[in-house]
């Protein structure tokens, strides 16, 4: 460690740092459009020069390392002249377009004009006549008047997934950042180029002018859509008066984790939130029951663990059959273990998990559900269901999510479901399934309630709830505590798990994979 | 039909490869060799470069957009290169560029309807001492006065 | 009459033969240094020499070749820059065309004082007849074993190729030279590391211009005492100065280091063309901030002209005279830099275009009164704030222009 002076303030850094880093160590923003901390710096876009003391010119933030004993100044007048010059030649061509631009809000440039710029156009030359609105992805709008040419999206593109859609072509003024003859960018990591572009050069047409950013709020989650686990924002909607919110979430992006996912999330993780606002439902629904008779939840788990007691006491458990999936949290599966495993000797526990698909070498695995090491790591053997078996061996099935339809037609559920007594379905959406049991139980999603997953490397990663579980909406670890209480086989141990966090801690104490991570 | 590179040009392109641990390191001279060939380099062209090099047709292009001397339409058979820059400008390089442009019934960067003749200006051709000056395909001319354009343009075939 | 070292035999037919370079006392240098010295000796020669660089930048070439690292596990490049790109500039080109074995003579010997092996002549697109002509240099050095493989017998080995640009002015700076030798857009690359350490596909790397390493022979051969007796002690040898613009007699001139700039222009370029009255001068190729008429009573050295806030850059002399319109000058200059600013860093990429686009509208009847400040403004904004040194470049000239000339331009502007 060396210690360094920024702006007067003593700091320790790391020796091999650079100015820019260690600045940001010691809260102090050096303004930034070309550096990104995924790429090596590349010192084009000048915002970041910074005067050292002892020589003669500014230099880069971004791409100087640091010196025991250096002197800073990020804040002097020369250096904030020069941001402003730069600044003056950024938005010289740069269109006044902020109220349409949908970058508005969350735009570097325009944050930094904030700051340091506020001066009095100049520029009374003709502007340089350049596409706006081009589609060149999938999701991606790009706009080549707004572009400040800070390559980061090239640069992705190349480093990171290597298909290099985009380039730039020409030199000069007239440079301008494409792709090849209309071969549009096509890759599973496309999203990442509109959140890494500092300006509104590049957009996405998934949120374009759905809402302006700044009526967003956004929550850390983890994506449940692949076993990779990548840290997420869920970025939603509060709604407001004049307006009725037809959703919640308006976008997912991507957070920094350098053990999983770096910078960067896949997009299958990124458009694939609907499901979070889509077709959810809300209200316990008992099927069969004329006049829609409507349940407590207090008096739905009492019903359950009647029923489970009963065929305790008579020794039929072996009659109880379950089928899981791994979105289900660590905890909730250690519950399901230890309740129905542990304590009742159910033996016909079964998982269905969405179809497997394609994985690549960067992020995304072939397993689309979030937890499946996490299952195994408890102990669980992720057993297929034997559709034509089941029945004959079930009294009483517990279905956990509708993954079932992946694998079987409504036919075929329907006629192994038909013989069993009793079927509850622990659902979140509302779907054919559901009229196929006797019970509906509305859950939350993970974006909802709090858990923890293991990752398809063993990472433990905890998340909590970004959103409010809409109507009756329970986590499955809540209900699942009640009834283990409710059954009265082991109240006491139960009564301890009043969260998530404390399942965790039990499951660090018996399971040894846990140990170190439940902290 | 997609072009491709005569048997000779394919040799001299295998030894130029060999110069460089890299082998798109070749890409400048490679596109010379191309451009010699074919006239200019049209995306077809830069597929074959890339595929040849082991690139992407979209880093041949980041290429030839940057290098003037690289030219993505056909040029005349004659390409003329003004020098426009400041020795030749100050000896009257303005007015012989309106003399070409007169002569040939073209703009800059046309090209004649024979196909005969290109005209553009150039930046600092490095020749000075001759200014002004003028590049016809590689050769340099000197000197220039609307006298000596006429004897150079008539003794072009 | 001075002495010559570099043009001395430029007269003799065929010169750029090899074997009438070798009647010459050719490659006696290379004779020398490869077979009678150490390559330590050899750069503590040079270093000696003062030899300093003459693409521009004037850094000593023999400290240059001492920061290449010699205990590494990489090969080592040498990249000699024949971009010739700064307008003004054909000094290089005069070299290569008559004596390009002389050029090759100061290749073999920087990198065997240096342990380079191979070696790459990046010279500009247009030169196309000069690169011919240098390829067949090389390959008549490889038969006659100056070249290739066991050179002289002494076990060096090193191969030298032509490498041609393709029309761009960036590749003269000398990391944009290595992008473009290694098949990539001019782009200049952001320093530290230097290509000493980190150059030519991530290898140390040497890179001199034509003129430095063509003196490298008489150094060898004469000693750097000899050298630095033929310029001035802290910059050794002579000075091709190419003369161009408004004079009688256009042309290269070989003089020693510090000859007097008036006299080259009055003296050995004849004068002024037609009688005419000097205006100002460029003294370094276009870059060089500009000197008036007064101003030429001057030293053309290094640090002369530094002392005079301008810069003995390429020693490319531009003469502009009475008739000309100094807002025509800056029109050229302004157009030349943003045609060719690569365009990937801010301030050089939007501030040359922007200036152009000023003095464009001044030129066309449109100045507006605080037209120049802006430009001035807009300079200094570039001014030591760019990735590579095309923004000082541009800045400098422009600034000495609207400075110094800001009268004339303001005439170009009504009320």
């Amino acid at each position: 460690m060396i210690k360094i002076f920024i702006d007067e303030k003593a700091i320790e850094v790391e020796k091999s740092t650079t100015i820019l880093k260690a600045a940001e160590q010691a809260g102090i923003d050096i303004p930034h459009l070309c550096y990104h901390p995924a790429f090596p710096p590349e010192g084009t876009c000048r915002m970041c020069l910074v005067e050292i003391e002892g020589l003669p010119s500014l230099e880069l933030a971004c791409s100087t390392q640091v010196k025991d004993g250096m002197k800073v100044s990020t804040k002097s007048e020369r250096v904030i002249e020069a941001r402003k010059g730069v600044l003056e030649f950024l938005l010289a061509e740069h269109p006044p377009d902020c109220p349409i631009c949908d970058k508005a809000g969350e735009c570097s440039l325009q944050d930094y004009y904030e700051e340091y710029g506020q001066f009095e156009n100049q520029f009374n030359e003709f502007k340089e006549k350049r596409e706006k609105k081009v589609k060149i992805g999938k999701n991606l709008i790009r706009d080549m008047e707004r572009c400040i040419l800070c390559r980061r999206c090239v640069r992705f593109l190349k480093e990171v997934t290597k298909t290099q859609e985009l380039g730039v072509f020409e030199r000069g003024i007239h440079s301008e950042i494409n792709i090849l003859d209309g071969v549009l960018v096509d890759n599973n990591y496309s999203g990442n180029l509109a959140e890494i572009c500092p300006v509104g050069a590049m957009t996405d047409s998934d949120f374009r002018f759905k809402t302006r950013t700044w009526f967003l709020k956004k929550g850390e989650s983890i994506c449940p859509l692949c076993s990779r686990g990548c840290s997420i924002f869920i970025e939603y909607h509060e709604g407001f008066s004049r307006f009725t919110l037809p959703k919640r979430v308006y976008r997912i992006r991507s957070r920094e984790n350098h053990k999983v996912n770096g910078f960067w999330i896949c997009d299958i993780g990124r458009y694939g939130y609907s499901y979070i606002d889509e077709n959810r439902i809300d209200k316990i629904i008992v099927n069969n029951k004329e006049g829609g008779e409507t349940i407590t939840w207090e008096k739905m788990v009492i019903l359950l663990a009647e029923k489970i007691k009963r065929l305790y006491y008579i020794k039929k458990t072996s009659r109880i059959a379950l089928i899981l999936n791994t979105w289900l949290s660590n905890e909730e599966l250690f519950l399901i273990n230890k309740i129905f495993r542990n304590d009742l000797s159910v033996e016909n526990i079964y998982f269905t998990d969405p179809p497997e698909g394609e994985e690549d070498d960067l992020l995304l695995t072939s397993e689309r559900s979030p937890n499946k090491r996490g299952a195994r790591e408890i102990g669980l053997d992720l057993k297929p269901i034997n559709l034509e078996t089941l029945a004959d061996k079930t009294d009483l099935l517990l279905i956990f999510g509708s993954f079932m339809f992946d694998q079987f037609n409504l036919a075929e559920i329907k006629s192994a479901l038909d013989n069993i007594k009793m079927k509850i379905i622990f659902a979140t959406h509302s779907n054919e399934m559901n009229s196929l049991v006797d019970i509906v139980l509305p859950m939350s999603l993970i974006a909802e309630k709090e858990g923890s997953l293991t990752n398809v490397d063993g990472i433990v990663q905890r998340f909590s709830p970004v959103l409010m579980a809409q109507g009756e909406c329970q986590p499955e670890w809540k209900v699942l505590v009640n009834l283990a209480k409710e059954l009265e086989i082991n109240f006491r141990y139960y009564s301890q798990f009043s969260s998530p966090e404390a399942i965790l801690d039990e499951m660090g104490k018996k399971i040894s994979f846990f140990e170190k991570k439940s902290e | 039909m997609s072009p491709e590179f005569s048997d000779r040009t394919k040799k001299r392109i295998d030894k130029i490869v060999a110069r460089y641990p890299r082998k798109e390191a070749a890409i400048l001279p490679v596109l010379h060799l191309t451009q010699q060939e074919f006239g200019h380099i049209s995306d077809e062209e830069e597929k074959l470069v890339a595929e040849l090099l082991g690139i992407k047709p979209i880093e041949v292009r980041e290429v030839v957009t940057f290098y003037t001397m690289l030219n993505q339409r056909p040029v005349g058979k004659y390409h003329i290169q003004i020098c426009s820059n400041l020795s030749c400008s100050l000896l009257g390089a303005e007015s012989l560029i309106d003399y070409l442009k007169e002569k040939l019934g073209i703009e800059l960067g046309e090209t004649t309807e024979d196909k005969k003749f290109t005209l553009s200006t150039v930046e600092c051709l490095g020749a000075c001492e001759q200014a002004p000056c003028m590049m016809i395909n590689f050769d340099y001319y000197g000197h220039l006065d609307k006298k000596k354009i006429d004897e150079i343009l008539d003794n072009l075939k | 009459m001075e002495e010559k070292l570099l043009t001395q035999h430029f007269g003799i037919e065929n010169l750029f033969k090899i074997d009438v370079y070798l009647k010459h006392s050719g490659y006696q240098a290379v004779k020398k240094a490869l077979k009678e010295m150490k390559p330590s000796e050899i750069m503590d020669e040079v270093k000696a020499a003062n030899l300093r660089g003459r693409g521009g930048a004037g850094f000593p070439a023999g400290v240059k070749w001492g920061f290449v690292p010699q205990d590494i596990d990489k090969p080592k490049y040498l990249c000699v820059n024949a971009d010739e790109g700064e307008p003004g500039t054909f000094k290089d080109r005069y070299i290569m065309s008559h004596n390009p074995h002389l050029l090759l003579e100061g290749i073999i010997i920087a990198s065997f004082a240096v342990g380079i092996h191979k070696g790459f002549v990046y010279i500009r697109g247009e030169y196309e007849t000069i690169a011919l002509r240098f390829e067949q240099a090389i390959s008549e050095a490889n038969k006659e074993g100056f070249l290739g493989k066991n050179i002289l017998g002494t076990g060096f080995d090193l191969n030298v190729f032509v490498h041609r640009g393709a029309g761009s002015y960036i590749c003269g700076e000398e990391t944009a030279l290595l992008e473009s030798i290694e098949g990539k857009r001019g782009n200049p690359r952001l320093k530290p590391p230097f290509p000493a350490s980190v150059g030519l596909f991530g290898c140390p790397t040497v890179i001199n211009n034509v003129e430095t390493l063509s003196n490298v022979p008489q150094i060898i051969l004469n000693g750097a005492k000899w050298f630095c007796q033929k310029g001035l002690p802290k910059d050794g040898g002579t000075r091709i100065f190419g003369v161009s613009g408004m004079v009688k007699n256009p042309g290269i001139y070989e003089l020693p280091m510090g000859t007097n700039l008036k006299d080259i222009i009055f003296k050995h370029a004849g004068g002024m063309k037609d009688g005419k009255k000097l205006k100002a001068v460029i003294p370094g190729g276009m870059s060089a901030p500009i000197l008036t008429a007064d101003e030429i009573d001057i030293k053309m050295d290094f640090d002369s002209l530094m002392d005079a806030k301008s810069m003995l850059g390429s020693a490319a002399i531009i003469v502009i005279d009475e008739d000309t319109s100094i807002l025509d000058v800056l029109k050229v200059i302004t157009k030349f830099y943003s045609h060719e600013s690569c365009g990937q860093c801010t301030p050089c990429r939007v501030g040359n275009s922007w200036i152009n686009k000023i003095v464009k509208r001044i030129a066309g009847g449109k100045g507006k009164k605080e037209d120049i400040d802006n430009i001035i403004r807009l300079a200094s904004n570039m001014l030591g704030k760019t990735l590579c040194p095309l923004g000082d470049a541009a800045a400098m000239p422009i600034l000495s222009i609207t400075q110094k000339f800001r009268k004339e331009i303001e005439s170009y502007i009504g009320n």
